[in-house]
């Protein structure tokens, strides 16, 4: 007697035949509905952009957190149910404060968010009553990990809700990221500034966001060796949405131009002929 | 005292203390550091054994290049020479606790080794896992503190090189409290070779001869020679009023070039 | 107040070294009261004739025994007719400690001057009742004995010129004060030679 597919999608720690784990790929389906987040590492610092859903003009932005703080070198940009973010947020700044305690130094990338997909384990059948398992079922959430530290410089984390995770220069992720991975990888360079980079995130965003891109529905950060993690404030983001903005209204008028030029050149050929 | 011998009865306690006396030194010189110790083990008036050791070098591997070098590399520069003096047994406990902990910090830190993308990891050129002795230092308080109620009774110093490759010594109390220092003694010799060192090491109570002692003299770093003088000096001093102190003197020096011991009998009796 | 050892109440160090047909005493010169400072010109060195004592200990005894031993050494010069001579001293200072053999004096007493017949530097020290222990290089007393025993053992060397054996001394005595929380506080250094006595207090730390 085979059980068809969809009995598997029941258990959380139940393989199907084929040797698939239904409920963690479905989590991560949850992280392709999320908002977009992308993260940049360059040789000056990180940075994090997130775009913010504004669903209702009633609805006060500051009040969606996408982007945190784990520690004063550390920063997190999330995409998925950030609901389940805060927990892994919570347990990242556990690990990054206790660290500080014990070896009176600030806790590696690495090691945090391998410390944090530690925890995106611990799900499963007995998950009443034990200690080693807290939760019924997977994240629904993905996170950007990025920051600085002195053993590996400067790091990006993508942390998947199955537990793993790999080390990017650059990564989108997110309903949109689709897009805006394919244009990370033709625009990143290994000599990018931190400024271009801020830049490549917005312009990034906007291309891929439902809503049109202005300082209130995107959000940046970005964590530097000098000064760690910061969040761009409303004006700061404005200034680099501005530019962004202007630099759009640059081209399409150079665009115009030649357009208009090709069509006086056509029009000078066309005399030509007729002067001939 | 009781009225009757045996009405009462009689209390036996069990003391889980002992203590193995010896003693215990470091120094910090400006590229290098020392920790040296007698290697002497007594209880009361007995003597345990001649051949004791107080003092333990936790290294990551020595490779064969390093040995090429020099024959007698026991540690690496990156090394913790980790001494602890007082009750043996809790020295020992401490040195296990805290080795097993520098060995999964280095796992920690190193799963994955590559050391990340080059260009975004400029200025580092450490390849090789390690613990920084300052973040040792605060393990080693965490370990202490952690038996505050019950003790390892032991006073504890670490000597390495800190992250600029400047000597360094920590010193800690029973029961964590720590300091790094110049220079500091544990033990049983520890009150008659404390002052020698103020006076030696850091200068103190020396001024600039015709100022009228209100020049002090300044603050320098010592040779490695000029401290090892000193480290001989010290122990043979002690070995000479104190009974607890003696048989040898083992030295642990550590520099860019990795840690050497060296041996050196001292009196028997 | 549950009991504790009288010897340690008021603190203090006496350390005495010979040299090169010189000898030097030195004390520091505080007078506590356990962790009080009470009095910072508490000479601990007496001199009787040509022979210098330091009193460590329980400063009322202390007091008390060069009071007594002033009046044995008056009582001396009037039957000898001579001064006294180091070595007598010593052995007057062991039976009259003894003489309290079960309810001694808290204070070790150092002697130091020189042997006039032979020109021979002397020095020696006792327990509370009276052992003698004359030593050839250095003897220390008081409070922070260990360091001082720390400090001699590493700096002394024999036959020092007046000069050297002046800042052996000082050195050991200042150093061993500072890291002993009940002496220090000011001290004082005899250097004593064939023909002269230089006294010289030393600048110290007040802490």
């Amino acid at each position: 007697m085979f059980l068809t597919r969809s009995e598997y999608d029941r258990g959380v720690s139940t393989f199907s035949p084929e040797g698939r784990l239904f409920q963690v790929e479905y989590s991560s389906e949850a992280i392709k509905l999320g908002s977009t987040a992308i993260g940049i590492a360059t040789s000056e610092g990180i940075v994090l952009g997130v775009e913010k859903r504004i669903t209702s003009t009633l609805l006060v932005p500051e009040s969606i957190e996408k982007i945190m703080e784990i520690d004063s070198h550390i920063g997190c940009a999330m995409s998925g149910l950030t609901a389940d973010a805060r927990s892994m947020v919570e347990h990242a700044r556990v690990s990054a404060v206790s660290h500080n305690l014990y070896f009176d130094e600030p806790m590696a990338i690495e090691s945090l968010t391998q410390s944090v997909c530690d925890l995106a384990l611990r799900f499963g059948e007995g998950a009443s009553g034990e200690e080693e398992r807290l939760m019924s079922r997977p994240f629904g959430v993905a996170l950007l990990i990025g920051g600085f530290d002195k053993l590996k410089g400067y790091q990006l984390y993508h942390a998947e809700p199955s537990g793993t995770f790999y080390q990017f220069k650059a990564k989108a992720i997110g309903s949109g990221s689709e897009g805006a991975q394919s244009e990370l990888q033709n625009i990143y360079r290994n000599d990018l500034t931190l400024i271009e980079a801020e830049k490549i995130v917005l312009k990034i965003l906007k291309q891929v966001m439902e809503e049109k891109l202005d300082s209130t529905n995107a959000q940046l950060c970005t964590i530097t060796k000098e000064s760690g993690y910061k969040v761009f404030n409303e004006e700061e983001t404005k200034k680099i949405v501005d530019i962004i903005y202007e630099e759009d209204e640059e081209e399409k008028k150079r665009q115009e131009q030649e357009e208009q030029d090709e069509e006086d050149e056509d029009e000078d050929e066309d005399e030509d002929e007729d002067m001939n | 005292m009781s009225p009757q011998h045996g009405s009462q009865p009689i209390q036996h306690q069990f003391n889980p203390y002992s203590d193995n006396g010896g003693t215990l030194l470091g120094i910090a010189g400006e590229d290098f550091a020392i920790l040296a110790s007698d290697t002497r083990q007594s209880v009361d008036y007995s003597i345990n054994t001649r051949l004791s050791h107080k003092i333990k070098v936790i290294s990551p591997p020595v490779t064969k290049e390093m040995k090429l070098e020099s024959t007698d590399i026991v540690g690496t520069k990156n090394s913790v020479l980790f001494g602890t003096n007082g009750f043996s047994a809790d020295g020992d406990a401490l040195t296990k606790a805290f080795e097993e902990n520098w060995k999964w910090y280095v796992h920690d830190q190193n799963s994955n080794v590559e050391t990340g993308f080059e260009f975004l990891n400029e200025n580092n050129e450490e390849k090789e896992s390690f613990m920084s002795m300052q973040s040792a230092a605060r393990n080693v308080q965490h370990l202490l503190y952690g038996k505050r109620f019950f003790p390892y009774y032991v006073h504890t110093i670490l000597a390495g090189l800190d992250e600029e490759g400047k000597g360094c010594v920590y010193s800690f109390d029973p029961v964590g409290s720590y300091e790094r220092e110049q220079c500091r003694v544990g033990g049983a010799g520890a009150s008659l070779i404390m002052p020698f060192l103020d006076n030696q090491v850091n200068f103190k109570n020396q001024y600039i001869p015709g100022t009228n002692s209100t020049e002090r003299r300044k603050i320098e770093y010592l040779s490695l020679d000029e401290c090892l003088k000193l480290v001989k000096d010290a122990f043979t001093s002690v070995t000479e009023r104190h009974i607890t102190v003696g048989d040898g003197l083992e030295i642990f020096i550590i520099d860019k070039n990795g840690v050497r011991s060296e041996y050196h009998a001292l009196k028997k009796d | 107040m549950s009991q504790q050892d009288p010897s340690t109440i008021n603190g203090g160090i006496v350390v005495a070294m010979t040299g090169k047909d010189c000898v030097a005493i030195a004390c520091d010169l505080r007078l506590g009261s356990q962790s009080l400072g009470v009095a910072n010109n508490f000479e601990k060195i007496h001199q009787y004739g040509k022979v210098f004592i330091g009193f460590t200990g329980l400063a009322t005894d202390a007091l008390t025994l060069s009071a007594d031993l002033k009046y044995k050494h008056n009582l001396y010069k009037l039957k000898e007719n001579r001064g006294i001579q180091p070595e007598v001293f010593a052995n007057l200072i062991s039976s009259t400690l003894y003489e309290k053999r079960f309810g001694p004096y808290f204070s070790t007493p150092v002697v130091a001057g020189l042997s006039e017949k032979t020109g021979e530097p002397y020095v020696a020290g006792f327990d509370c009742i009276g052992c003698i222990d004359a030593a050839r290089d250095f003897i220390v007393a008081g409070t922070a004995s260990d360091q001082l025993f720390g400090m001699c053992e590493a700096l002394y060397e024999p036959n020092l010129e007046s000069e050297d054996l002046f800042e052996t001394i000082s050195q050991a005595l200042l150093n061993a004060a500072d890291r002993d929380a009940i002496s220090g506080w000011g001290a004082a250094v005899y250097m004593i030679t064939k023909d002269k006595v230089t006294k010289t207090y030393l600048k110290t730390r007040q802490d």
